[in-house]
């Protein structure tokens, strides 16, 4: 008759995925076990550094690891170039930000320049944590970037947490408390599921992630401009969400070029899912932001026309790539049947 | 190579080990340093066996319960000996430097050289 611990260890090896378990349960509870007397068998439970191991484990097999079953193996080749185009979407729209930003400054007129720096001048405590916010830790964006393009995985998950952390200031700020919008959530879902996408997909067992088609400093280089760009030509207007999807389009369209040529062949079906994830992140800010203009909280300038336009795009790329991702995911995990058992140990 | 899995294939050196035996073994080796976890020794296991370092020696019932040993394969003594020899060069280094570095802080304070960290040629497993 199985001990009391023996079924409260089963029970956390239930994070673990049923073919994992199938190869490893009965090892692995043998294992644990033998670290116990028999007459403590019904008194103690698994401690929390044993179930944060296996815990960690269940995450790092679900993404791919050594020995993982296909579906598995994509899923984590999805998250990882999820959170590789996450990031440089998040680095450039800073970078691009901060620069615009240094720009109109030099150019501004006095009073409009005196005006911007009394609103830097809070030097309550949730004043000084909001500048810090705004202006220091979204910088993990880019050193996450630049880390993952090193392949330093530790470095990018804590830069990643670290950048992320000001969106949750966004929705704790009190100003905000009855003024929360959908636009708001959206970003901050966004970044958490990046930062999430490193930290899940970045373990330290995940095999090394490149960006497709382009090395990570011209990518970055390349956003910054384009981005950049967006944001002139539509002035006076405020779109927020705009520069990403124009960057997300032109991603999606050279994806449609590439996989005509065959150049992304070796890349799929990853490479489709993570883009129309990103398309669909990227989406989800651009409607929320039409909702709040439709609602009254626009400035009356944005070219609608050209939102939709932009919007009508992003929704038929991000159906392609899905659609395609989805149906070359499913050829992989049926053509890969031995691994899908995870029958063999040794 | 991880500290985890130079450990695991230290411990299957000698003879073939199951679970909890590598368990064991990794305490006393590392003098109680490395305390593994279930989930930290599978996943080292399960990389170690994809990259053929390792593979199963044998099965046995143990009280009911599925029991694998594991040993070294040829590839894996290879590997361990090249990532020992690192190691090894790396503290070499380190205990010259060391060395170097006291007598020239007998006759003087901290120069700008002797502030110089040592550069490591190894480091850690």
């Amino acid at each position: 008759m199985s001990s009391l611990l023996e079924k409260r260890y089963r029970l956390v090896l239930r994070m673990l995925p049923r073919s994992y378990r199938e190869r490893r349960e009965e090892e692995m509870v043998d294992t644990y076990l033998e670290e116990f007397d028999e007459d403590a068998l019904d008194e103690v439970r698994p401690s929390l550094s044993e179930v944060a191991s296996i815990a960690a484990l269940a995450v790092r097999t679900r993404m791919g690891s050594a020995g993982a079953p296909a579906r598995y193996a994509v899923a984590g080749a999805t998250v990882r170039l999820f959170a590789l185009l996450s990031i440089l979407i998040h680095a450039g729209r800073l970078l691009t930000n901060n620069a615009i930003t240094v720009a109109w400054m030099a150019g501004a007129p006095v009073e409009d320049r005196r005006m911007y720096l009394q609103s830097l001048d809070d030097f309550s405590l949730t004043g000084i944590i909001g500048s810090i916010c705004q202006w220091v830790l979204p910088l993990g964006w880019v050193v996450a970037y630049a880390a993952l393009a090193r392949d330093r995985r530790r470095a990018a998950r804590v830069a990643a947490i670290v950048a992320a952390v000001p969106f949750v200031w966004t929705i704790v700020d009190p100003r905000w408390f009855g003024g929360l919008s959908g636009f708001d959530i959206a970003t901050t879902a966004f970044a958490w599921l990046t930062a999430l996408a490193v930290c899940c997909g970045f373990h330290d067992d995940a095999p090394a992630t490149r960006l497709p088609l382009a090395p990570p400093g011209l990518a970055l280089m390349t956003v910054c401009v384009l981005m950049g760009l967006w944001n002139v030509s539509m002035t006076p207007s405020v779109d927020f969400a705009g520069p990403e999807v124009s960057i997300w389009c032109v991603a999606g369209l050279l994806w449609c070029v590439a996989r005509a040529r065959r150049e992304v062949a070796a890349l799929e079906p990853p490479l489709s899912l993570a883009l129309a994830l990103v398309g669909v992140a990227v989406l989800a800010e651009r409607m929320s932001q039409i909702g709040l203009i439709m609602d009254g909280g626009g400035l009356g300038e944005e070219p609608m026309p050209v939102m939709w336009g932009q919007t009508a795009l992003a929704v038929l790329l991000v159906g392609i790539t899905g659609v395609s991702g989805a149906l070359a995911a499913r050829r992989v995990t049926r053509e890969d049947p031995a691994r899908e058992t995870g029958s063999a140990v040794g | 190579m991880t500290q985890t899995a130079f450990f695991v294939l230290v411990a299957l050196t000698d003879e073939p080990r199951h679970g909890y035996g590598i368990l064991q073994e990794v305490d006393s080796l590392s003098e109680g340093r490395v305390q593994l976890r279930i989930g930290s020794l599978y996943g080292a296991l399960d990389r170690l066996t994809e990259d053929e370092l390792i593979e199963l020696d044998r099965e046995e019932a143990h009280q009911g319960r599925l029991r694998r040993y594991y040993r070294l394969t040829d590839e894996g003594e290879a590997a361990l000996s090249e990532e020992a020899e690192r190691m090894a060069e790396g503290a070499r280094t380190a205990t010259r430097r060391v060395a170097a570095r006291r007598p020239a802080e007998g006759g003087r304070k901290r120069s700008a050289g002797g502030r110089r960290r040592p550069g490591l040629a190894g480091g850690g497993a």
